[in-house]
């Protein structure tokens, strides 16, 4: 790796005229978009746009028919998920996907998994390990002060609130030293208080540890305030893109999401 | 709230916030994990069995019984409690073990200890091959994948000419560093073989290795964004799992120096680890020591009604999945893990209500 590929706002990940279809609906037709590293990208759109199979497909949960992903100018085609996050590339789920009956702390933990070294030594806690197991461990605590957790490190997360559960998301998701968070729908659910934490929350890991983010949100606030760049995407098309003030007024997309005053009429 | 500012690439934190995380590391450090106790609890009950006076020899073999359980409870353990995948034929592994011992033993001679490791590495490799199998099927029909490969493994010994079918392999006295030992002697044997099974089982769960086995457990999706190879992972669960076994079975076939297919070709050996683990407490260190001895001392202590043993491990069964899903192990520690929560709680600076 280069020392060009790794200044901001050289390209991080793209991908382009990504299809996806299942049976004969297509869910993405010819969908492409770049993540500059360093930025704040949002991925909006209608319901039933496309935007979690998008964001299924560059986190490689998700088949697609044709097109390619490049991340960091490699191509990843045949990336399997648990590959992207030894790569830098860590995301978190729409639903909360978290382990239900471990700790807040286990949590945490297992999202340093690719930090560990191989399961050999980590299992016989050779030195090596268990240096790597320390340091992974003051890092989640450092997280988790960062994300208000500390009081229910030692909780069982299957208990904990809403708004809590999708803290720990986030923390497990930034165990890991990710140079790129893919977000979906992180305030999906959450009230206003909840939802303004986490959105600061988001700007810090953006602005001060320097993570890449691409953001797939319904809610239009939290993505016009962080965002620094916004792909809109309809009927599994890419409709509009530029930055939040350019987004707002185009006709297109507020046709899309309020439909045309002559369909109304 | 801390003021978190960027240094050197990471954050730094005021000093509340280092306060803070001081105070919950102390508390986790006053704090002896209640699950660890229990078991080293019971593990210096068992070393000191042999030493108190009213204990004849049969019910030292009873007692190794209890142990060879014990370790075969630990092996199923790693794959059932914490990998989340239901092995019904383990009795297959703890035959593979018990017969790789007994004809090193047979035809080589070879010392006990090196018996229980060969055993053990020959389990694993079996658990580790078996595993490319199984692990194509899922849920209900893994169950009876392994189910089935406990009968196979049973009509393999019953056949082949080499594992002398219902006659059975009669062993020499156990040997170990070139010293014939006694009933004394086998339970010490069996004793250290349940310490370092254990370790390795606390090593493996308290390390990177047992969070991604629980994190497949848990939600495969998440496991697989955090980076856990799925494959690589749940083979490796299933050969350290197959290997433990493997070296109860070793211990089995020396306690009494003879193995025949008519005791390892029974599956009954993989219901009752398999219930052993689940009664005491699948995801937990003391689980298997409580389900193992549960097992083995059921039928010694209802004498005459032994028979009646097979009904009461049902009634059991039934009553911890109904009222105790975690086992019973579960249910013990759950007042000191409130406790224990709650003082968290305060030292993080939480209202406790």
């Amino acid at each position: 790796m280069t020392d060009a590929a790794q200044s901001p706002g050289s390209e991080h990940l793209r991908c382009e005229n990504i299809r996806v279809s299942f049976g004969g609906v297509v869910a993405c037709d010819n969908l492409s978009l770049t993540v500059p590293r360093g930025k704040i990208i949002g991925l909006i759109g209608p319901n039933g746009a496309g935007k979690t199979t998008l964001f299924n497909v560059l986190t490689r949960f998700q088949e697609f028919d044709s097109g390619h992903i490049y991340y960091e100018g490699r191509q990843i085609d045949n990336s399997r998920p648990h590959h992207m996050v030894h790569m830098g590339l860590s995301r978190t789920f729409q639903n909360i996907n978290l382990f239900g009956n471990q700790t807040t702390m286990k949590n945490i933990m297992t999202g340093a998994h690719n930090l560990m070294g191989d399961p050999f030594s980590a299992m016989f806690w050779l030195p090596g390990a268990r240096k790597r197991e320390k340091e992974a461990e003051d890092r989640a605590l450092e997280i988790a002060d960062m994300l208000h957790l500390v009081p229910e490190l030692e909780s069982i997360v299957g208990t904990l609130p809403y708004g809590y559960q999708k803290r720990v998301e986030l923390a497990r998701a930034l165990a890991s030293k990710p140079s790129i968070l893919l977000l979906d729908e992180p305030v999906a659910g959450c009230n206003d208080e909840e939802t303004a934490e986490l959105k600061d929350l988001v700007f810090k890991v953006n602005r001060q540890m320097g993570v890449s983010v691409l953001l797939v949100e319904h809610d239009m606030s939290m993505v016009m305030q962080v965002c620094d760049y916004i792909y809109v995407i309809n009927f599994g098309a890419n409709l509009a893109e530029g930055t939040p003030e350019e987004v707002r007024k185009n006709p297109d997309v507020i046709a899309a999401y309020l439909g045309d005053e002559e369909d109304q009429a | 709230m801390a003021q978190i500012t960027q240094t050197n690439g990471l954050f730094q934190q005021d000093d509340s916030a280092r306060d803070r995380l001081n105070a919950v590391n102390a508390c986790k450090r006053r704090f002896l994990r209640q699950d660890v106790t229990a078991t080293l609890i019971v593990f210096a009950a068992l070393v000191l069995v042999p030493q108190l006076p009213f204990v004849k020899g049969w019910m030292l073999s009873q007692a190794s019984l209890a142990i060879i359980f014990i370790i075969a409870a630990l092996g199923i353990s790693i794959l059932v409690g914490y990998t989340g995948l239901v092995s019904v034929g383990h009795g297959g592994f703890l035959a593979i073990g018990a017969y790789t011992s007994a004809l090193l033993t047979k035809y080589y001679a070879v010392d006990l200890v090196v018996g229980i490791i060969a055993a053990t590495l020959v389990s694993a490799f079996f658990g580790a091959l078996l595993a490319l199998v199984f692990l194509r099927l899922s849920g209900a029909f893994m169950a009876i994948g392994t189910l089935g490969f406990a009968f196979f493994v049973g009509t393999v010994v019953n056949n082949v000419p080499i594992f002398e079918g219902r006659d059975g392999i009669l062993l020499d006295d156990n040997v170990v560093l070139g010293m014939e030992i006694g009933d004394f002697g086998f339970y010490y044997v069996s004793i250290v073989t349940l310490a370092v099974m254990t370790l390795f089982v606390y090593c493996i769960v308290n390390s990177g290795t047992g969070r991604a086995f629980m994190a497949l457990r848990d939600s495969e999706n998440a496991a697989m964004s955090s980076g856990v190879n799925r494959l690589l992972y749940r083979t490796l669960a299933f050969s350290i799992s197959a290997g433990i076994t493997g070296s109860a079975g070793a211990l089995n076939a020396h306690i009494v120096n003879y193995v025949s297919a008519e005791v390892f070709a029974d599956i009954w050996f993989s219901v009752d680890i398999l219930m052993a683990v689940v009664v005491g407490g699948p995801a937990l260190l003391f689980g298997p020591y409580l389900g193992g001895i549960f097992v083995v001392m059921l039928p010694f202590f209802l004498e005459e009604l032994a028979d009646f043993a097979f009904i009461m491990k049902g009634v059991v069964l039934i009553l911890v999945l109904r009222f105790a899903q975690q086992g019973v192990g579960e249910v013990m520690f759950r007042p000191i893990q409130n406790y224990r929560r709650r003082k968290l709680m305060e030292a993080g600076g939480a209202k406790v209500d």
